[in-house]
């Protein structure tokens, strides 16, 4: 839940795989994790690395698997859907023997998988095109979209939270809040209509819809691209424009290395810039890290609305069309980029705080 | 080290009512909703005549006047977002109940239990929600049950989680202990004992996930997996209204206000809660 992440992490965010979870009171009963800690002392880290990427591997198997037993369970299936509406059972029947989905579930399961461990995706069911092809088609137009996002919200966010957080309570630092809030509180597909709107109907400045590659001209691929990724980013930016001037401001009045550095002389920016932000960008790298994969699901909605051939569209089609294989592998792409996600940034605080390798 | 109040506190320009304004408004959204059925002019949301469509504002009989098919557009927005909101809120119950539970019987267990469930709640925040939301909207098919099934399905580990952390929080408590030391057995610990400390937590996530739930319920709607038409919700009337953006925006910008508006009320009510509780 995207929204969840607003308040602070001590209350209510959902923690990634757990590094970062504040470890639960020393005092009550011992659980789990901290027996684990005490009795080790000093971990090397690369046992630590180790085992969040084993349960990262676990967390993948359960999402096949999940994805899997879904679509297996629920009625219907790819053969009825493209045999059409009126199809007979008989034709039904030979599809269903064509497509070889007659073998029962555990069985097509496990040739699937040792398929994926070979590197093999298995075949689309509905076009017998190879997964890997589509999905090599498909993934670059949804990377760049993604990775372009991050890089708007990032770049526009890091800027406002600081100029807000120079003068918390100025009128900068209200606006923004304002802004901020909008931008929380408006649906993705609002604000696309909305740009369309704007910049497509009214200015006539940018496409509505469309997509030209990257390799076509990178001034075209960027004109196609504005409207979606402004609309993917806005509601990341307003999100970490919040959080980032909160944690600012948090280390700028209670941390003792930030009364240091003023005492020191320094000015206020320099504090700011050298002192405070590398701290309070360690906690973003955490935001960052969880919505990895909600931008991925975010995509879903704006390639509709954009028509863009990214992966979002491609699953959208493959669940009508129960195309089963291309689902498991759109589905396997997305939870892959949310785990990596967060255990990039489970690492990423190992390496960058050492008190977590001596916990 | 990161103290939530302080930082929260901090939100500058949106104390000043921050709890009243937003009750007040969603009183009035959700109030006009729910009595849209019973008000006796207001015609009803589909089955319109497609001889009366496209009428302006202020038409006779229809103050938002009528859309495409005839229908009266603020009957459709008032009943759009009865099942916008309903489900919303039938979504956040479940979760709160059903993820409540599991987070603090997870926490209490320990050991295998606590891991095994906690393995299961990764599996479920590791796809992104409205993947998830898609692929069981598609497979059950659009309505109302599915898409209280598809939202519910990641509502609930949203909300274990909060209730697991929070439960390890009250674990150091003394009067835990104390009830632990004086016999209480766990079925009634966790009940008479913790639950009624984690409902503040569970009930400000509740308001922060209504937001998110509207929004997502939309989305599905929006991509024609939620609420099937004639049948009206925010997300389906906005889908809708694009097809006829340029000729008449207040389709969409409507359907698209009262959706802004709830989504807003809903976070900045939750935030000022979470700061008030949390201050004790």
């Amino acid at each position: 839940m995207a929204n969840a992440v607003t308040s602070p992490p001590a209350v209510a965010a959902p923690q990634p795989v757990s590094v970062a979870a504040p470890t639960p009171p020393a005092t009550g009963m011992p659980t789990a994790r901290s027996g684990r800690t005490s009795r080790r002392g000093t971990r090397p880290v690369w046992r630590l690395v180790g085992g969040r990427i084993l349960a990262a591997l676990g967390v993948l198997f359960g999402v096949s698997l999940l994805a899997f037993v879904v679509l297996d369970l629920l009625p219907g299936s790819a053969a009825q859907q493209l045999a059409g509406a009126d199809a007979t059972a008989e034709q039904v029947a030979r599809l269903t023997q064509a497509l070889r989905l007659e073998r029962p579930a555990h069985e097509r399961y496990i040739e699937w998988f040792v398929g994926v461990l070979r590197g093999d995706l298995g075949v689309s069911l509905a076009s017998g095109q190879s997964v890997r092809v589509i999905l090599a088609e498909r993934l670059p137009v949804t990377i760049e979209l993604v990775a372009l996002s991050f890089a708007l919200a990032l770049g526009t966010a890091v800027p406002v939270a600081l100029l807000a957080a120079r003068e918390s309570g100025g009128l900068f630092d209200r606006l923004s809040a304002v802004i901020c809030l909008a931008g929380l509180a408006t649906a993705r597909y609002v604000l696309a209509i909305l740009l369309v709107l704007l910049f497509a109907v009214e200015l006539r400045l940018l496409p509505a819809i469309g997509y030209i590659p990257l390799g076509t001209g990178i001034a075209g691929n960027l004109r196609t691209l504005a409207l979606p990724v402004a609309t993917l980013a806005l509601p990341l930016f307003a999100l970490y424009a919040r959080f980032l001037r909160a944690d600012l401001l948090e280390q700028l009045r209670g941390e003792e290395y930030i009364v240091t550095a003023i005492a020191k002389g320094l000015g206020p920016w320099r504090v700011l810039l050298r002192h405070a932000l590398p701290n309070s960008l360690l906690g973003l790298s955490t935001l960052v890290g969880l919505h990895v994969g909600t931008l991925f699901g975010g995509t879903l909605v704006v390639e509709r609305i954009f028509a863009l051939p990214g992966l979002g569209q491609l699953l959208l089609q493959a669940v009508t069309l129960r195309d089963t294989v291309v689902v498991q592998a759109s589905v396997l792409v997305l939870a892959a980029a949310t785990v990596l996600g967060n255990l990039a940034v489970d690492l990423l605080y190992t390496l960058l705080d050492p008190r977590l390798r001596h916990d | 080290m990161t103290d939530p109040v302080t930082s929260a506190e901090r939100a500058p320009s949106l104390r000043v009512n921050a709890i009243r304004l937003p009750v007040i408004v969603l009183a009035v959204i959700s109030g006009s909703c729910l009595l849209a059925p019973l008000l006796p002019m207001l015609p009803a949301p589909i089955d319109g005549n497609v001889l009366a469509a496209n009428q302006p504002w202020c038409a006779p009989g229809h103050p938002l006047g009528t859309d495409g098919n005839g229908n009266d557009v603020l009957s459709r927005l008032l009943h759009g977002g009865r099942s916008s909101l309903g489900i919303a809120v039938t979504v956040n119950l479940l979760g709160l109940t059903l993820g409540g539970l599991l987070g603090a019987i997870a926490a209490r267990a320990g050991g295998m239990i606590d891991a095994v469930l906690m393995r299961a709640i990764d599996v479920l925040i590791a796809l992104p929600s409205l993947v998830l939301a898609v692929a069981i909207a598609a497979a059950l098919g659009p309505g109302h049950g599915t898409t209280i099934t598809a939202l519910t399905t990641f509502s609930v580990p949203a909300f274990a989680r909060v209730a697991r952390v929070a439960t390890l929080r009250l674990e150091a408590c003394p009067f835990i202990t104390a009830a632990v030391l004086s016999g209480t057995n766990g079925m009634r610990l966790l009940l008479c004992h913790v639950a009624p400390n984690l409902l503040p937590h569970l009930g400000t996530f509740a308001l922060l996930g209504m937001g998110v739930v509207i929004l997502i319920e939309g989305a599905l709607g929006f991509l024609g997996l939620g609420v099937p038409p004639p049948a009206p919700s925010w997300g389906n009337l906005i889908a809708h209204g694009q097809e006829t953006l340029a000729a008449r925006p207040a389709l969409v910008l409507l359907p698209s206000t009262l959706l802004f508006v709830t989504v807003l009320c809903c976070n900045v009510l939750g935030e000022a809660l979470r700061v008030r509780w949390s201050t004790g």
